[in-house]
């Protein structure tokens, strides 16, 4: 399958300090990545929060330059492309639908802008356009004069993936698209995002903590602990025969709606992930309750495993 | 009688458009050692509820209840002073926004031990000694370090175990837990979980957790409590209401989420189309009527309260 875009050792620090002339640190919010999205797949990024997932997702958006490492769209490195050009091929739904849309703008001029910006059709034309993306989200068209503090989050929400669907690009990255939403309407957007995917074979970059809904709509699942990809692997293999200790660890505090079975005791270490000051050797060592010899001095790389990759000692013995 | 016995709680808040009904004849009870949960859409009541409970409800609102007592003793007697002796030390609770609750002016440090002093009356030193032992439960490395630092320095879910921490520091009978772990990582929130779970084992903590994550009501609620539009509509033991929900909304609510291993992969969830009802005025019959696909014209009617034998109970028609 092709791929659509694509990181190559990719590196974003940060330089980060207390008060205003101390001295600053680094802070590696993603380290050393390299991940293929292709086409009409669902690629699903898990992890802690503060692993660089948003980091991730901004540096494939072309909003922030990697520190080192390149972005590949269509094979092509992003720094060569104009930002209307990479607009053009991706798309970003943030979480929050509350502060992303402009609250003094009407929801079909919204939705137009990214048309107007692209100088795509006349006034006519593009607005014809947004609100026929109005209707296929879901939302009347009676709708297309209101302002986004007339709206509930989930048509908020709604809005704002049809701004992202209507230049129809080719890959939309949703960091956290539900995890601000109620459980209702959480599900609608899922449903949308699947229609989507399926009828317009839109590539989905899908961003979460929720694993049960990552379950539900990913094809692939790449797996993130402070700054690295640790575990790659289809979702059915992922879910099914999670390799590293983290994603077994993560897939183990992943509580279903089955009442009786109370909270697993998942034996890790109280070391919570700090990004200033990481760990020698595996990132995760200081919380694993497999680690041996060579864990606290050596790092280990990602490796083909399991038909994935696992970035983990054990894989190798 | 129940450590919190609390019968048709009522809170009205009085806005530019007329009086909102926010709670509306609310009625539960919690025991020692037991956790009730409280789930429902954004906007149902749930965190008034528990303010009306605490009595730290904005100035705007306004509280009723035909009973609303805590170990034998009536909250709405009680003097303001000693509401005060009880909030914090027998009753505790942890907000939904533990920015609001956290004064940025004082250390980290002054405030988990500020409310234990007082209450406990006792130095400086054994209060820090409890509050290092506290941070380290809820997984907060270098505690002694963090007691001199600001709210400000620290990130959401860091200050989202302080609270739990402060919260827990007298040893409370009773705590209100409103959403406390939206900002922690799946791993520290099982973590946390099991702390709460221990102490309710050990010294039987009753614990009102209000939460949107139905994974984490099944796993520890003794009973549960699903609101809407300001009306508790199904009730009963987490079991029962999790194998065969009696109300169309908590239905609606279990369909609408994916269950690893039964929702097959990919396919179309469950929704609950339409918005809730304005809480402004008047509401009669079934608030959830506009939305439900079971509607019939006796839903515009007073539908009274059915419990069955096993404390399971709904206010539907159908029920
Ligand atoms: N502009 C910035 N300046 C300094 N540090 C930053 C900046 N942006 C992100 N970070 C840090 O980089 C790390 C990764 O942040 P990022 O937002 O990518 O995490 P995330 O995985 O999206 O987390 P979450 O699940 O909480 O959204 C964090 O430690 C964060 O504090
Ligand atoms: N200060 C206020 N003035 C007027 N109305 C308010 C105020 N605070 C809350 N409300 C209204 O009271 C109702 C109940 O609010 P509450 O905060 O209890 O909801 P909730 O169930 O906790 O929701 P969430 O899940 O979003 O926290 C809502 O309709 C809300 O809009
Ligand atoms: S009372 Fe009527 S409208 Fe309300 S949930 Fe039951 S069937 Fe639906
Ligand atoms: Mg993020
Ligand atoms: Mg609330």
């Amino acid at each position: 399958m092709t791929i659509l875009i694509e990181t190559r050792d990719v590196s974003r620090a940060f330089a980060v300090g207390r008060g205003l002339f101390a001295k600053k640190r680094m802070l590696h919010a993603v380290n050393g990545v390299s991940l293929a999205v292709r086409e009409g797949e669902v690629l699903a990024i898990v992890g802690e929060s503060g692993c660089g997932k948003s980091t991730l997702a901004k540096m494939l958006l072309g909003l922030l330059a990697p520190s080192a490492g390149a972005v590949l769209i269509g094979g092509t490195d992003a720094r060569s492309l104009a930002r209307v050009e990479i607009a053009r091929r991706v798309q970003p739904v943030f979480q929050d639908p509350y502060s992303s849309l402009n609250p003094r703008r009407r929801i079909a001029d919204i939705v137009a802008l990214p048309l107007e910006v692209h100088r795509v059709g006349a006034s006519g034309e593009r607005r014809r356009r947004a609100v026929e993306m109005l209707e296929r989200v879901g939302l009347p068209a009676r709708l297309a004069p209101a302002y986004p503090g007339q709206l509930s989050g989930g048509q908020r929400q709604r809005v704002a993936i049809a701004r992202a669907l209507v230049m129809q690009p080719e890959i939309v990255i949703c960091d956290e698209p539900t995890s601000a939403l109620d459980v209702s309407v959480q599900s609608q957007i899922l449903n949308l995002l699947m229609d989507l995917q399926r009828e317009l074979g839109t590539t989905l970059v899908f961003i979460s903590h929720n694993l049960a809904v990552v379950e539900h709509i990913a094809t692939r699942v790449a797996v993130m602990y402070l700054g690295r990809v640790v575990e790659e692997a289809e979702a059915g293999a992922l879910f099914g025969a999670p390799q590293h200790p983290y994603t077994q660890a993560l897939l183990a505090s992943a509580l279903t709606p089955e009442p009786g079975l109370g909270v697993p005791d998942l034996g890790l270490g109280p070391a919570f992930p700090d990004p200033l000051s990481p760990p020698a050797g595996c990132a995760f060592h200081p919380r694993c309750n497999r680690r041996f010899a060579p864990c606290d001095a050596v790092e280990p790389v990602l490796q083909p495993r399991a038909g994935g990759r696992v970035a983990c000692h054990l894989a190798g013995v | 009688m129940s450590l919190l016995d609390v019968e048709r709680l009522t809170v009205d808040l009085a806005t530019p458009q007329g009086t909102l009904h926010a709670v509306r004849g609310v009625s539960f009870a919690v025991d020692r050692g037991e956790t009730l949960c409280l789930v429902g859409e954004s906007g149902c009541g749930k965190s008034m509820t528990s303010l009306a409970l605490m009595d730290l409800l904005p100035k705007a609102a306004s509280r009723r209840a035909v009973r609303l007592s805590f170990g034998g003793v009536e909250l709405g007697d009680l003097s303001p002073a000693r509401m005060n002796d009880l909030r914090g030390n027998r009753i505790a609770m942890i907000f939904q926004e533990p920015m609001t609750a956290l004064n940025p002016a004082y250390t980290i440090g002054d405030q988990m031990t500020e409310g234990f002093r007082r209450h406990k009356r006792v130095g400086r030193a054994q209060a820090e000694a409890r509050a290092v032992d506290l941070l380290g439960r809820v997984g907060i490395a270098s505690a002694r370090e963090r007691l001199g630092q600001y709210p400000h320095q620290l990130s959401g879910g860091l200050r989202q175990r302080v609270m739990i921490a402060t919260a827990l520091m007298c040893g409370p009978d009773l705590l209100i837990a409103d959403e406390p772990t939206t900002a922690l990582d799946v791993t520290i929130q099982a973590q946390i979980l099991r702390l709460l779970g221990e102490l309710a084992e050990e010294f039987g903590l009753a614990l009102v957790l209000i939460t949107h994550d139905l994974g984490v009501v099944a796993r520890i609620a003794t009973r549960v409590a699903v609101m809407y539009a300001g009306e508790i509509v199904e009730t009963g033991a987490a079991a029962d209401l999790f194998a065969a929900p009696r109300h169309p909304y908590t239905q609606g609510l279990l369909d609408c989420i994916p269950v690893p291993g039964r929702t097959p992969r990919g396919s179309r969830l469950g929704a609950i189309p339409g918005v809730v009802p304005s809480l402004v005025g008047a509401l009669k019959g079934c608030a959830f009527r506009s939305r439900c696909r079971f509607a019939r014209p006796d839903c515009e009617t007073d539908i009274p309260w059915r419990v069955d034998a096993r404390g399971h109970g709904a206010r539907c028609v159908l029920a």
